[in-house]
C-alpha cells in the first residue's frame, strides 16, 4: 500500500455535553446552555491522503478541529462517519509530560511511557540506552522527575517517541523542544525518520515550521478542509486570511467603542 | 494495537509506579498500609466489646479477617471508580485500552492486601492461636482471585458511569460506609433477628467476607459462599463488559 494514513468523508459531531450531576437532574439545567461550541460538525466531509515517507501538515485556526482530526486519526476519540485506514503502527508525540509523573525516575518514566505507547518491555531496554543518550539527560536519568526542568521533560518525551516503533507519528504542538541545538537534533531525526519510510502528521500555529517540515497538507476552519495542497502554498494563504481578517477586524475595532 | 502481553506489561507497570508512588518519601511506608484497617478493628473492639460489652467470642479476629479485604475492596471501588476521570489526559492522549486503568486501582489495592497477609497470619497467630495453615497457601491465592474478580467489573462499570455522571464517585463512597454497616463485619450474621436474616445472606459482600473468614479461621473453604460471590461476579461481569463495549468508545470526548 502506498498511502501510510487515507480519511474518507470524515464527519465527527460533539454533542453539547455537559458532565451530568445530581444536582442538574434534581434541579434541571437552570444556566444557559453553552452555545459557543454550538455548530453541527466538529468535523465535516474531512479527506485526504498522505503516502508514505511523507511528512503532512493540519494548520487552521484555534477551534477548527485541528486536534479532533489528530484524536481520530489516534482512535482516542470516534468518528461518526467516513473511513479511516492507516497502515502501521501510529504513536503520538503527547503534550509535555502526559503520562509521566513526577515520583518516578527518568528511568522508570521511560519505561512506563513507552509502555503506555504500546511498546514491549524488551524493546524498551533495548532500545533504553540510545533514548537516554538522545535526551542528553545523562546521570539526570536516575534522578526523579520532578527535579527536571520542562525542557528535560520534553526532551526525555520526545527521545522516547522517537525511538519507539512507530510508522506513523502525530505531532501536535510540540515541536519546539529544548533549545535551539537539540531542535536542530528533533529535526534531524525526524528527517531520519521519515527516511526509513516513516510518516509524519503535523499540527502547529508555527507556519515558518511547518512549511520547512511538511511537504503537503490542509488547512482547516469550522471543521472543513478549506485548502489543501503543497504546504508553502497552503501556509502562505491562510497567512494571508489571517491578515485580512486581522485588518478587517482593526477596522472594525477588535475592542468595541469607548 | 495493544496485545495480551502488552496489557499486562503495562498493567504491572501502572500497579509498580502507584506502590512507589506511595511508599515513596514515607518513612513508614508499608506501615500506613496496615494502620488503617487495624484502626478501624480497634475502634470497633472497643466500642463494641470494651463499652457495649457484647459476648461475641473471638470477636478480634472476626474484625480483623473481616477488615483487611473489605478495605482492598472499598479502596479498590473508590479509586478505580475515579480512574477515567483522574487519567483523563492520558485517555486522551494515547490509545490505550481503557479497561486497564481501574483493573491497576484494584490489583493495586489487592497487592497492598497481600503485603499485609503476614501481619494478618501473625495477629491471628498471637491473638487467636491459630497456626499458620498449610492448605493457606492455596486456599488464599484462589480467594484473591475470587475477590479481584468480584472487584473488577463494580469498579469498572462504576468508572464508565462516573464518566457520564460525575457524582458517582461520591455515591460510591457513601454506598460503600453504607454498605459496610449492612454488611455483617462488626456484628456476626447470628446476631440479625431471624425475620431478616435471609435478607442479609443475600448481600453478596457478605459471602465474599464469610469466605475470607472460612480460610483464615478454619482454614476450609466455604463453598457455598464463594459459588454466590462467584456468581455475582459472573454476573456483574458481563454487565460490565457490555456496558464496556457499548461506552469505551465515547470516554476518550467526555472525560
Amino acid at each position: 500500500m502506498t498511502h501510510a494514513v487515507m480519511c474518507e468523508d470524515l464527519w465527527k459531531t460533539y454533542q453539547l455535553h455537559r458532565p451530568l450531576g445530581v444536582k442538574t437532574l434534581l434541579l434541571g439545567a437552570d444556566t444557559p446552555r453553552d452555545t459557543r461550541f454550538a455548530r453541527e460538525w466538529a468535523l465535516a466531509e474531512v479527506g485526504f491522503q498522505v503516502p508514505r515517507g511523507r511528512s503532512f501538515g493540519v494548520i487552521g485556526p484555534n477551534g477548527s478541529g485541528k486536534t479532533t482530526l489528530l484524536s481520530i486519526l489516534l482512535s482516542t476519540v470516534q468518528e461518526d462517519r467516513g473511513r479511516v485506514s492507516l497502515s502501521g503502527r501510529v504513536a503520538p508525540l503527547l503534550e509535555l509530560g502526559a503520562g509521566f509523573h513526577g515520583d518516578l525516575t527518568g528511568r522508570e518514566n521511560v519505561f512506563l511511557f513507552g509502555s503506555i505507547l504500546g511498546v514491549r518491555l524488551a524493546e524498551i531496554r533495548r532500545r533504553f540506552d540510545n533514548i537516554a543518550d538522545f535526551s542528553e539527560l545523562e546521570g539526570a536519568i536516575e534522578q526523579p522527575l520532578r527535579t527536571y526542568s520542562a525542557g528535560m521533560i520534553a526532551r526525555l518525551g520526545f527521545s522516547t517517541i522517537i525511538h519507539s516503533p512507530a510508522d506513523i507519528l502525530l505531532i501536535d504542538e510540540v515541536l519546539a523542544v529544548g533549545d535551539a541545538s537539540f531542535q536542530a537534533k528533533c529535526h534531524r531525526a525526524l528527517r531520519e525518520f521519515r527516511a526509513r519510510g516513516g510518516t509524519l502528521i503535523i499540527v502547529s500555529h508555527n507556519m515558518k515550521e511547518v512549511t520547512e517540515v511538511c511537504d503537503e497538507g490542509i488547512c482547516l476552519d469550522l471543521g472543513r478542509v478549506v485548502d489543501a495542497g503543497p504546504m508553502a502554498g497552503v501556509a502562505a494563504r491562510y497567512q494571508e486570511r489571517m491578515a485580512a481578517a486581522d485588518r478587517a477586524q482593526v477596522r472594525g475595532g477588535a475592542l468595541g467603542k469607548p | 494495537m495493544f496485545d495480551a502481553r502488552q496489557t499486562l506489561e503495562l498493567l504491572y507497570l501502572l500497579v509498580k509506579k502507584e506502590l512507589k508512588v506511595r511508599y515513596k518519601n514515607k518513612f513508614l511506608g508499608y506501615v500506613w498500609a496496615l494502620v488503617n484497617p487495624f484502626a478501624f478493628a480497634f475502634v470497633y473492639w472497643i466500642a463494641f466489646k470494651f463499652i457495649m460489652r457484647l459476648e461475641i467470642v473471638n470477636y478480634s479476629l472476626y474484625l480483623i479477617t473481616g477488615m483487611f479485604p473489605w478495605v482492598w475492596l472499598s479502596a479498590g471501588m473508590v479509586a478505580g471508580t475515579r480512574s477515567f476521570v483522574v487519567s483523563a489526559s492520558l485517555i486522551k492522549k494515547a490509545p490505550l485500552p481503557r479497561a486497564i486503568l481501574p483493573l491497576g486501582n484494584v490489583a493495586q489495592e489487592m497487592v497492598h492486601f497481600a503485603f499485609a497477609l503476614p501481619v494478618i497470619i501473625a495477629f491471628l497467630w498471637f491473638a487467636g492461636e491459630i497456626r499458620p495453615s498449610a492448605s493457606w497457601v492455596w486456599q488464599v491465592p484462589l480467594l484473591l482471585a475470587l475477590q479481584l474478580a468480584f472487584v473488577y467489573p463494580l469498579a469498572l462499570g462504576f468508572a464508565l458511569a462516573n464518566v457520564y455522571v460525575r457524582d458517582i464517585e461520591y455515591l460510591v463512597g457513601i454506598g460503600l460506609s453504607l454498605l459496610f454497616f449492612a454488611t455483617p463485619m462488626v456484628y456476626p450474621i447470628t446476631m440479625v433477628p431471624e425475620a431478616y436474616r435471609r435478607w442479609f445472606e443475600l448481600n453478596p459482600l457478605h459471602a465474599l467476607m464469610q469466605s475470607w473468614r472460612s480460610v483464615f479461621l478454619q482454614s476450609t473453604l466455604d463453598f457455598n459462599h464463594m459459588a454466590y460471590a462467584a456468581a455475582c461476579a459472573a454476573v456483574t461481569g458481563v454487565i460490565a463488559w457490555l456496558l464496556y463495549r457499548k461506552l469505551a468508545p465515547r470516554v476518550g470526548e467526555l472525560v
